[in-house]
C-alpha cells in the first residue's frame, strides 16, 4: 500500500467516526493528525468534499411522498445560491428523476425508515402499517420500519409511548442509542434524554438489552409496573404502582401530574413542553415539593398558582420566567 | 496567512470541481497509471501550502501550474524519465477555456454520478453507504440493522466511501482493499 493510499485510508476512518461523534480526546487526536501534514488535510477535505454530496441524497428521499421530497430539496438549496439559479432548476429537475430511482432501487432491498417529529409542546398520534400505534410527547424524534420480517423504530429523542400489535413472527425492537426495548406485544413508553434512557411498562413483558460489548449487556426483563432507567453502563430497575404509571402516561392527556417531586424537577418538566422557560433563582426555591396535575402547555396558569399558593416572586424576562422566594 | 476554514472553503468551490480535468492532464503527461492518485495528493498538498500565504486568484491557472512544475520536478528527481517529456510538459499549458464548462456540468452531473457511483459498489457495501449516508442511520444503527459488527460497518464506509469519491471526481471508481488493519484500530489493540 502505498502511503497515499495509507493517508486516503485514515482520512475516510477519521471522516466516517467523525459522523457519529468523537470524544473530546479523539478530537484532538484528529486535530493532531491532520496538522501533521498538508497531504493529511487536503485527503481529509477531499473524502469530505464527496461525502457531503452523497449526503445530498438523502434531502432528495422524502419521509412519505416524492412532492415532499422535492419541497425539502429547493428549501435546502434556495436561499445559498441565489446567483445560480438556472443550475439550480436543473438540479431540482434531476432531483425528480435521481428521487425516483432512488425510490425504486434501495425500496427493494430494505424498507425505508419513515420519519416522525413534535415541535416543543406537540403531540402526535402515529399510525404504524403493522397496527401498532406510537404517539409521539414533546419536542420528539422517532424514525419507524416495518418490513415481512422486523419491525424497528428508532427513537433519537424525546418519549414516545408504544401500543405494539402482537405479532409472534415479528418482534418489535425500539432502539435508543445503545440500548434496545425488544417485544412482541405490548403497551410501554420510552423516553431519552442524550445517553439518558427510560422505560416504562403499562402491560405485558419487554426486554431492554444495552451495549452489545459492555458489562451490562444482559438483557434485563420487565413486566407491569417496571421502571427502568440507563445510564452509561448501568441500569436501575424499580416497580412502581399503577396509580404512578398513569402519572407518567398523564402526558398523553396533554397533563403533569407531580406526587411531591421539586420545583425544579416540575420546572424541567415544563421546559420541555413550553418555549417560556422557567428558571428558578435560589436553592430554597429550587428544593419546594410541588404535588398536582397542570395542564402541560399552560405555564401561565402554573406560574399564577406559584405566585399565590408559595408567595414565590415571579419575574418575566423575554421568554424566561425567573422564579425566586 | 489564510486561515483552514476559508481554505477548505475555496478547496470545496474552486480546486475539487477540477479534480476530473486535473486527473486527465496527469494521465495524459505521465506514463505509469499507477503514479497518478499519488501524483495528485502530491499536487494538493502544495497548493494547500501554497494558498495559505494568499489564496490564488485564478485557482484554475494556479493548480494546473502547480501540477505542471511537479511534474517536471518528480521527473527529473526520478531520472528515469526521457527528456521529451520534460520538454513536452514545459510547453504544456492546459487550457483555461473548457473552465466554465466543467462548472455548469458540475451541479447537474454531480447527482447523478453519485447515484451512479453508489449504484457500481458492491451489494453489500452499497447497502451499507446508503443506511449511512442517505438514510442517515449512525454506524451502530447500521450495524443492528443489518446483524453485522460495528467495525464491518466501519470498513465497508471507508471503502465505499473512497471508491465513491474517486468515481464522483472522473476516476473508475477502483479502490485497492489494503490487507492490513486500519492504523486507527492498531492504535486502539495496542492501548
Amino acid at each position: 500500500m502505498s502511503a497515499r493510499n495509507a493517508i486516503e485510508e485514515t482520512a475516510a476512518y477519521w471522516l466516517v467516526r467523525q459522523g457519529d461523534g468523537l470524544s473530546g480526546e479523539e478530537q484532538a487526536q484528529l486535530d493532531a493528525w491532520l496538522n501533521a501534514a498538508a497531504e493529511h488535510k487536503t485527503a481529509f477535505w477531499r473524502l469530505e468534499y464527496s461525502w457531503e454530496k452523497a449526503g445530498r441524497l438523502s434531502a432528495l428521499r422524502g419521509p412519505d411522498t416524492l412532492v415532499e421530497a422535492m419541497v425539502e430539496a429547493m428549501a435546502e438549496t434556495t436561499p445559498s445560491a441565489s446567483p445560480r439559479r438556472g443550475q439550480l432548476r436543473w438540479a431540482v429537475g434531476l432531483a425528480a428523476t435521481l428521487a425516483l430511482a432512488v425510490l425504486t432501487s434501495t425500496a427493494l432491498l430494505w424498507p425505508r425508515p419513515a420519519h416522525y417529529a413534535t415541535d416543543t409542546g406537540e403531540r402526535r398520534l402515529v399510525a404504524l402499517s403493522d397496527g401498532s400505534r406510537v404517539e409521539l410527547n414533546t419536542e420528539t424524534r422517532l424514525r419507524a420500519s416495518m418490513s415481512p420480517d422486523s419491525r424497528e423504530a428508532w427513537l433519537d429523542e424525546g418519549e414516545a409511548y408504544f401500543e405494539v400489535a402482537h405479532d409472534a413472527s415479528r418482534p418489535f425492537t425500539v432502539h435508543m442509542g445503545d440500548r434496545t426495548v425488544r417485544v412482541l406485544g405490548t403497551r410501554f413508553s420510552v423516553r431519552r434524554e442524550g445517553e439518558k434512557v427510560q422505560v416504562l411498562v403499562a402491560e405485558g413483558r419487554v426486554r431492554l438489552s444495552g451495549p452489545k460489548s459492555g458489562p451490562a449487556a444482559k438483557p434485563v426483563l420487565l413486566v407491569r409496573g417496571d421502571v427502568a432507567t440507563g445510564m452509561g453502563a448501568s441500569v436501575l430497575q424499580s416497580r412502581t404502582s399503577d396509580q404512578r404509571v398513569d402519572d407518567q402516561l398523564a402526558w398523553r392527556r396533554g397533563l403533569l401530574v407531580f406526587d411531591q417531586i421539586t420545583l425544579s424537577d416540575a420546572a424541567a418538566e415544563f421546559n420541555r413542553y413550553n418555549q417560556t422557560q422557567l428558571k428558578v433563582l435560589d436553592p430554597q426555591t429550587a428544593a419546594i415539593r410541588i404535588g398536582g396535575s397542570f395542564e402541560a402547555t399552560n405555564v401561565e396558569a402554573f406560574v399564577r398558582l406559584l405566585q399565590s399558593a408559595y408567595g414565590l416572586e415571579i419575574d418575566h424576562d423575554d421568554g424566561i420566567v425567573k422564579i425566586s422566594e | 496567512m489564510v486561515g483552514d476554514g476559508e481554505l477548505k472553503a475555496w478547496f470545496f468551490r474552486e480546486v475539487f470541481p477540477l479534480e476530473a480535468a486535473l486527473t486527465r492532464y496527469i494521465r495524459r503527461n505521465w506514463r505509469n497509471e499507477n503514479d497518478v492518485a499519488d501524483l495528485r495528493q502530491d499536487i494538493y498538498a502544495k497548493v494547500y501550502t501554497a494558498a495559505q500565504r494568499q489564496l490564488p486568484l485564478n485557482a484554475r491557472a494556479f493548480l494546473f501550474t502547480t501540477a505542471r512544475n511537479h511534474l517536471i520536478n518528480t521527473a527529473k528527481r526520478a531520472k528515469i524519465v526521457s527528456f521529451d517529456l520534460v520538454a513536452d510538459l514545459e510547453a504544456s499549458f492546459p487550457e483555461a477555456a473548457s473552465a466554465d464548462l466543467d462548472r455548469q456540468l458540475t451541479a447537474r452531473d454531480e447527482l447523478r454520478r453519485v447515484q451512479a457511483g453508489l449504484e457500481r459498489l458492491p451489494t453489500r457495501c452499497r447497502q451499507v453507504m446508503t443506511l449511512r449516508r442517505v438514510e442517515g442511520l449512525s454506524t451502530k444503527e447500521v450495524a443492528a440493522h443489518l446483524n453485522i459488527s460495528v467495525s464491518t460497518v466501519e470498513q465497508q464506509v471507508v471503502h465505499g466511501l473512497r471508491a465513491l469519491t474517486d468515481y464522483m471526481m472522473g476516476g473508475q471508481g477502483r479502490i485497492r482493499r489494503s490487507p492490513s488493519k486500519t492504523p486507527a484500530a492498531k492504535s486502539e489493540s495496542q492501548s
